[in-house]
């Protein structure tokens, strides 16, 4: 597939492979909030714990499900404690605690020293004791496909095959409440994700179609139906919050272009989403105040306030086709705005967002160009498009590769502040880190 | 008990009938054993390679993993490897039921230079529309393959267009990679798996 625009700037470099690994498929890997360790979710029923210091192996968590763990999580603003949530195919999910230990560079060395000493063994043993296996989460019919945190760490949704989408609330230490059982969708949730500064929730499915819920007076409901994929939506991103600098950042913005960023202010991180289709979408919500303002004025609070949860989200964008097989996992970066994505072809392709060259006529044959449905008339005429930065083939050599996300680099090689790795987790059982080079 | 079959008489095609490299030459198998007076000069019939043999057997599959080197694999090696899987509910191989036919493999090469990651499409043919095994057949086919094949293949089964009332759901299911790996947890289906795999003669 040729791209119009790519000749990427950027070339994914192998860092390191994490040691030891597992020996059989690793579902996912997650990077720690704060700390500089990852958990690694395999089908092993096992989580390893990994420093990104040291590149080896901290913990093995055991003992706790009976079949694959697919996903984990980590609660974010913990203090002086770390906890991590696991999904499993056993139907159950998992809290995990452990106490912080020291300050975290120190810590990190300190468990790399004796993780070396002991070779493995001893120390993994001892490490063990150190994760308490706290809660059990029960109620899902059939595997858990995924777990997520919310951004304040109140909220714990998981998401099944049995079609339904739980929310849990942490009530007080160890006491988890269902706060409510969504079961909209019609077919597996494959992934839940928060929003980054609302409590909105959003899971993608089997059925095709991504949907996003919300607290109304009490009741979690669905406020958004988001359709447009033509197979199963794998994994969902929300856009992180201060994204909006990377085009602000340009000189000379035009006054359309200006309109843009504001519009896309107000209307808050976008979503994005990519599916066994082989498409990655980026979908934004209409700005609220207009709908609301046009449609009803005075009158009837209770009504309006019925309609004004709903929410109105649209395809904006496409980002340009390159995995030739399902697209599992993706990621928005914290630090760099780029989107990094993977896939069953085993590549690992890193996009970014740029102003569009401002041109008349639109080329409909490109990649990456602005949909149809995205409002015309009434917003903006300036446009962003995405590009690939850089691409990489057989990130796993021959084996598919099951997620891919950003983490911020912690060996002693960091190059600059803020400088982010991107972290696969593969068929093979592996878990590499890799850095993104300019040239 | 032939009553609570989805097709209690399904159309069986003679192993002689099945393609295969070694038929050239062999102009009836018969199954009855034999009279005993040619056995010796007439080659016993078989498949070119067992995947179950030791890996130390010339003719297994040698893992291209260590020396990287490329193995040619073509489509009669794959109808090779799912032809002898048992049919859930008879007592025969899909091959000689032809729900899986060589003209339905389909093998696809690497897309660029730099990938090595080839594709083998299998299309089963159910024996009836409604079958509602298609997906166990399905899943047993994918599985043979997963586990025989290098791991450069992906493998895609799919329903033979046109053959089957659920089509399509059951072509989604045996395409998701989470859903295959949850349904080889499950120690009943891997039973029913187990038994399929076991070759059928």
């Amino acid at each position: 597939m040729s791209h119009p625009y790519t000749i990427p700037s950027h070339q994914i470099t192998p860092l390191a492979t994490l040691t030891p690994s597992s020996t059989t498929r690793s579902w996912q890997t997650q990077p720690h909030p704060t700390l500089p360790i990852i958990a690694s979710a395999s089908s092993d029923k096992t989580v390893r714990i990994y420093s990104l210091t040291s590149f080896t192996l901290l913990s093995n968590i055991t003992g706790g499900h009976k079949r694959s763990i697919r996903s984990c999580a980590w609660k974010p603003n913990t203090k002086g404690e770390s906890v991590l949530a696991t999904g499993s195919f056993d139907t159950s999910a998992g809290i995990w605690r452990r106490w912080d230990v020291e300050g975290e560079g120190v810590r990190s060395e300190y468990d790399f020293t004796r993780a070396a000493k002991g070779d493995g063994s001893d120390g993994e043993e001892e490490d063990d004791e150190e994760w308490r296996f706290s809660v059990i989460l029960d109620g899902h019919e059939s595997e858990i496909k995924g777990v997520a945190w919310s951004a304040g760490g109140q909220y714990l949704a998981t998401c099944s095959r049995d079609k339904s989408v739980w929310i849990w609330e942490e009530l007080e230490e160890d006491n988890f409440e269902t706060v409510a059982v969504l079961q909209e969708h019609e077919g597996d949730v494959k992934c839940v994700t928060w929003h980054p500064q609302e409590d909105l929730l959003a899971s993608g499915s089997y059925d095709d179609t991504i949907r996003l819920y919300r607290e109304d007076l009490d009741d979690w409901s669905c406020v958004a139906v988001l359709n447009g994929h033509g197979a199963t939506v794998w994994s969902l991103a929300f856009e992180p919050v201060g994204n909006k600098k990377w085009l602000s950042e340009v000189e000379g913005l035009s006054g359309e272009q200006q309109a843009l960023l504001e519009e896309r202010e107000k209307s808050g991180s976008r979503l994005i989403s990519c599916s066994d289709d082989k498409s990655i979408r980026v979908w934004r919500r209409r700005p609220k105040e207009e709908s609301v303002g046009s449609n009803h004025k005075g009158g009837m609070p209770s009504i309006l306030r019925t309609n004004s949860i709903e929410e109105d989200w649209y395809e904006e964008a496409r980002l340009p086709q390159t995995h030739e097989r399902a697209i599992y996992a993706l990621d928005w970066s914290k630090k760099s705005g780029m989107v990094v994505s993977t896939g069953s072809d085993g590549k690992i392709i890193v996009y970014k967002e740029r102003w569009k060259e401002s041109s008349p006529t639109t080329d409909t044959a490109k990649d990456g160009e602005q949909l149809p449905d995205a409002p015309t008339q009434d917003s903006p005429t300036a446009s962003t498009e995405w590009y690939v930065v850089a691409e990489l083939e057989g990130g796993h050599d021959v084996f598919e590769i099951n997620h891919v996300c950003w983490a911020a680099r912690r060996d002693k090689d960091k190059r600059f502040e803020d400088e982010e790795v991107i972290i696969s987790t593969g068929d093979d059982g592996e878990v590499k880190v890799w850095a993104l080079e300019q040239g | 008990m032939e009553e609570n079959k989805d097709n209690a008489n399904p159309i069986i095609l003679s192993a002689s009938d099945l393609p295969s490299r070694l038929r050239e030459g062999v102009t009836k198998e018969r199954k009855d054993g034999g009279t005993g007076l040619f056995d010796g000069l007439i080659p016993a019939y078989g498949y070119p390679y067992d995947p179950f043999e030791l890996p130390s057997s010339p003719s297994a599959i040698s893992s291209d993993d260590e020396n990287e080197v490329v193995e040619a694999i073509d489509e009669q090696e794959v109808y090779d490897l799912i032809a002898t899987i048992c049919d859930p509910e008879h007592p025969l191989s899909l091959g000689s039921l032809s729900v899986v036919n060589l003209p339905d493999i389909h093998i696809t090469g690497p897309s660029s230079p730099r990938s090595k990651i080839s594709t083998v499409l299998v299309e089963i043919t159910p024996t009836i529309t409604h079958c509602s095994l298609a997906t166990v057949i399905g899943l047993g086919v994918r599985v043979r393959l997963e586990q025989a094949l290098p791991p450069r293949f992906r493998v895609d089964v799919r329903i033979k267009e046109g053959t089957h009332s659920t089509a399509d759901a059951v072509n989604k299911q045996l395409g998701d990679k989470e859903r295959v790996a949850a349904a080889l947890e499950n120690g009943t289906l891997m039973g029913v798996l187990r038994k399929m795999l076991s070759t059928c003669e």
